[in-house]
């Protein structure tokens, strides 16, 4: 398998790359030409690979029909807040079950891996109940505390885990020779060295509170407290229908950005990924 | 620079028993290797002393002060590990100045203090590398560094050139010990290798299952083990060991009798382990009264000396010998164990004879 | 030792006798796992008491109305012939979805680990999908999907008409599956192409130097050897079809008819279109079983299929 490939073999298995390609590129580049053509020529026979004419009012729409910068700032702090949070309340757990002897801490952790198997589309109900009760309905508190705290933060939390017990124990005996107590050996030595673990934390973490669909819909109900993929599919018209040309400037506002950032630090992107406790 | 005191030192996981109960006093200055095969305690005599493991019955002493339930540091001690355990996101001028740090000494202090040891141990020009940018033998160097800026009472060092090749670690020995010349700190260390303990320790401790099997010197530990334990762990190539009864002509062993000194006339008839080491045969070109038929079966010679697997009546033994030898497997050869060099136990192995 | 007992703290700084090392760990350990330990409590444990609790009630927010039916709610879930529809269209749905996830996700692993000049741009845009925006990926194939939309437009310059994706039973159902799959495939096939760069290379050249061809290479040096991660990321792609709910929103609202509605979408219908909250709690349950035994399963079946574990 790992043999010098033939020049035919080469040539084939590119072409087979970039036929499978098409599928995953595509559409982002849909995406981003048709909206910015004009609307009579968004559905046109034939499909306009590359816009002939183009149609940027499209673009200020968006934000005169919903308070759109409003809900791209409520999207950007919630994941923010969301992606923060995580990594401390899931770096502090996952060193503590890889690391410290305490009591219970076998059967605490299995509690806490409850939380993988309890999709919070099972506790939507009752959490709806509980923050309608503590007047938190059509606020972000719901999107902010239940992914930091709650069952979201499991997955960060056994990531972390894994990293911390692998990190060699003679690094912590050396720290506790050297005179830090367990806080700082944590804040100085294992969270520094966790930082593959930790970006992948992070970016797990904030694609999840960036693309949180159903909790938004359920919790918020007024234009200018919703997120950014509720907003998107509010623009519709009169009879509920998407108004195409308007949603794909919206989405592509929305996607454009983190791709981009993806694209400059994708080397840290998936090797972070692919290098954490998930190689099973 | 401080004595350290061990008394009656116990360790258990739940009922597990793994130290008991050991007695150690360790003089001030002095240089003192813990030796015994892997499990047997060695590492864990050596954190429970460090404070890495808590001690659960018997008395630790640093100095005068009982240290049992103290912090690691709150003892004065500095760790060399195996794997160095130099922290990797720390330049090696942080790694050595980071216990300092702790300690609340000040910048300058610090700068002070790093640059003496690494003056010492000839890190000058490396201060600003990474752990991952030195080669095995510097970061060696890099974990001493770290333990003797604090100026301890006194170091602890597991294992700390196992992870070295052959060469380095003859190098790094000498080092050591050359440290341990120049700052005279009380030194603990731990190692599996007896030719390290050898050359490196004022006093050996043998360690087994958890006991002490003895103390001593190392040519003391060499000359007169005290049980057939220690015999065969001190010395390499190993002591060759023949069982059978000792009688008034000699050692009778299997199709063979041994010479022995005079002096064991008093224990005739008893069943005992005779002990000789390899370099303690001589070879008797001559056969005499007292020598002993060797049948050859492989020569592998060092240059400076010639090993001999051979068979001594229906037993295998090893003989080194000064000599080159020309002969083939299956030759006869003549041999003489040195009656002075011969270590008599008891059946069980368990206590010295002569 | 009796001596040694009886000079218990003679000297030098000893600490209070209660806070020994071990107590000190203790406590740390609390401190540290306190907000996640808390946190799941809130979050987790007590919703899923509640949500059983109010499986047992029939709840009618409108009229305000919560009252002790027992397993009433459970007798629903028989006699309420949706949910067969629903469950055929999860059981579709997850099954396809993982079916080809998995499988694409290994072959783009194995195409990505050949050595091939550029692969890092292949790998880059392979898995750019999994950082577009999930509603923003599913509103443009939504749009691409259309009657008049973009693949029907190509389709009819080779001269076939394409159906109307979203609007037909059949292809509605592929739609999502599809539009799901080329979304996170990419998670799946960065880790399947660490776990395969974790081969080592001797296995490959010692099955070379005994003649086994490739295909017969990958059966049993590379499939063995990379089965624990096929197992994880099967167990994580599983729990995650169930979970699927924007993309059905957007796409389908679970239509035409039932044939996309998936248990989650149908409890938020339910639940909270429709404000039968003892109903939705009730599935709920369901969805919550569900989940947990087929993880279990996965969790037993690794013995079976798992030859190596780390």
């Amino acid at each position: 398998m790992k043999a010098d490939l033939s020049p035919r073999m080469r040539t084939a298995l590119y072409g087979l790359m970039c036929v499978l390609l098409i599928p995953f590129v595509f559409p982002t580049w849909w995406m981003v030409t048709s909206s910015i053509k004009p609307i009579s020529d968004i559905f046109a026979f034939p499909p306009q690979l590359i816009p002939q004419s183009y149609d940027w009012t499209t673009y200020s729409k968006v934000f005169e029909l919903q308070p759109f910068v409003r809900q791209y700032w409520n999207s950007a702090y919630i994941a923010a807040l969301v992606t923060v949070g995580t990594m401390i309340v899931s770096s502090m757990a996952g060193y503590a079950f890889a690391r410290i002897k305490f009591p219970y801490a076998n059967t605490i952790f299995m509690i806490v891996l409850l939380g993988l198997l309890i999709p919070s589309e099972v506790t939507i109900v009752p959490l709806f109940q509980m923050f309608l009760k503590a007047g938190m309905v059509n606020t972000h508190w719901p999107l902010i505390l239940v992914p930091i705290f709650g069952a979201p933060s499991v997955f960060a939390t056994f990531v972390m885990r894994q990293f911390f017990v692998t990190l060699p124990a003679e690094l912590e005996d050396a720290a506790r020779v050297d005179g830090l107590g367990r806080f700082k050996i944590f804040r100085k030595i294992a969270l520094p060295l966790a930082r593959p673990a930790l970006a992948s934390v992070a970016i797990f973490t904030f694609l999840h509170s960036w693309n949180l669909f159903l909790e938004p819909i359920v919790f918020l109900s007024s234009a200018e407290m919703f997120t950014l993929p509720q907003a998107l599919t509010q623009y519709t018209d009169a009879y509920g229908g998407p108004m195409w040309n308007i949603q794909l400037a919206a989405a592509t506002l929305t996607a454009l950005p983190v791709l981009i950032v993806f694209v400059i630090a994708q080397k840290h992107f998936v090797e972070g990924l692919a290098h954490t406790g998930l190689k099973g | 620079m401080a004595k350290v005191n061990l008394s009656d030192i116990r360790k258990s996981y739940g009922a597990v028993k793994t130290i008991h109960g050991v007695d150690l006093d360790i003089r001030d200055g002095e240089f003192v290797v813990l030796v015994g095969p892997s499990g047997c305690g060695k590492s864990t005599l050596l954190r429970m002393i460090a404070g890495l493991e808590t001690i659960t019955d018997g008395t630790l002493k640093i100095g005068d002060r009982k240290v049992n339930d103290l912090d690691p540091k709150d003892r004065d001690i500095a760790m060399v590990f195996q794997s160095y355990a130099l922290y990797p996101h720390m330049t090696v001028a942080t790694n050595m100045g980071f216990s300092l740090e702790h300690r609340g000494g000040s910048k300058a202090e610090i700068t002070e203090r790093v640059n003496w040891a690494a003056g010492i141990l000839g890190l000058t020009n490396l201060l600003d590398r990474y752990p991952r940018q030195l080669s095995g033998g510097q970061r060696q160097r890099v974990a001493m560094g770290r333990a003797i800026v604090r100026n301890p009472q006194v170091f602890l060092f597991d294992e700390p050139l196992s992870n070295l090749d052959a060469k380095l670690r003859v190098v790094m020995r000498g080092e050591i010990k050359a440290l341990h010349h120049k700052l005279k700190t009380t030194t603990i260390y731990v190692t599996h290798d007896q030719v390290e303990a050898m050359t490196m320790a004022d006093r050996i401790v043998v360690l087994n299952g958890g006991r002490v099997e003895q103390i001593g010197a190392p040519l003391d530990l060499y000359d007169r083990p005290v049980n057939r334990f220690v015999a065969g762990f001190i010395g390499s190539p190993s002591m060759n060991f023949l069982t059978g009864t000792i009688t008034q002509r000699g050692f009778q062993t299997s199709g063979v009798v041994l010479p022995l000194a005079t002096s064991t006339n008093t224990i005739v008839g008893q069943a005992a382990v005779y002990g000789i080491r390899p370099e303690h045969f001589r070879l008797n070109d001559h056969p005499g009264l007292a020598s002993v038929p060797a049948e050859i079966m492989l020569i592998e010679p060092m240059g400076s000396e010639t090993q001999v697997t051979m068979r001594l009546g229906d037993v295998q033994v090893i003989g080194v010998f000064r000599e080159r030898i020309n002969g083939a497997p299956g030759d006869v050869m003549h041999v003489l164990p040195e009656i002075g060099a011969v270590h008599l136990f008891s059946e069980d192995g368990t206590t010295r004879l002569n | 030792m009796a001596v040694a007992q009886e000079n218990a703290y003679p000297e030098g700084r000893s600490l209070s006798p209660f806070w020994t090392i071990a107590r000190r760990d203790s406590l740390a350990g609390f401190l540290f796992i306190a907000p996640q330990l808390i946190g799941i409590i809130a979050f987790v444990l007590i919703p899923l008491g509640l949500v059983f609790w109010y499986s047992l009630h029939e709840w009618n927010v409108l009229a305000n109305t919560f009252t002790y039916t027992g397993a009433q709610n459970y007798l629903m879930l028989i006699e309420d012939e949706s949910l067969v529809e629903v469950l055929g269209a999860t059981a579709i749905f997850s099954a396809g979805l993982v079916v080809m996830n998995m499988s694409l996700a290994l072959l783009l692993a194995v195409l990505l680990n050949q050595k091939l000049a550029g692969i890092a741009i292949f790998r880059t845009l392979f898995f750019s999908p999994v950082v577009v925006s999930l509603v923003a990926w599913t509103i443009v194939w939504g749009f691409l999907l259309q009657k008049n939309g973009g693949i029907n437009g190509m389709l009819l310059m080779v001269g076939i008409e394409g159906p109307n994706w979203l609007r037909e039973e059949t292809t509605a159902m592929i739609s999502v599956i599809v539009v799901q799959v080329f979304k996170n495939v990419g998670l799946n096939m960065i880790l399947f192409l660490a776990a395969l760069q974790g081969v080592p290379k001797e296995l490959y050249e010692a099955a070379r130097i005994d003649g086994a061809p490739a295909f017969k290479q990958f059966r049993r040096i590379t499939l063995p050897l990379i089965s624990p991660t096929i197992l994880l990321t099967s167990i994580i792609t599983i729990v995650g079809s169930l979970q699927v709910f924007a993309q059905i929103a957007v796409l389908t609202q679970g239509g035409p008819g039932l044939s996309t509605t998936v248990l989650v979408y149908y409890l938020y219908q339910q639940a909270f279109q429709f404000h039968f909250f003892g109903y939705g709690s009730t599935l709920s349950i369901m969805l919550f079983a569900i989940v947990a035994v087929l993880t279990f399963a996965q969790w037993q079946m690794r013995k079976r299929i798992v030859f190596y574990e780390s």
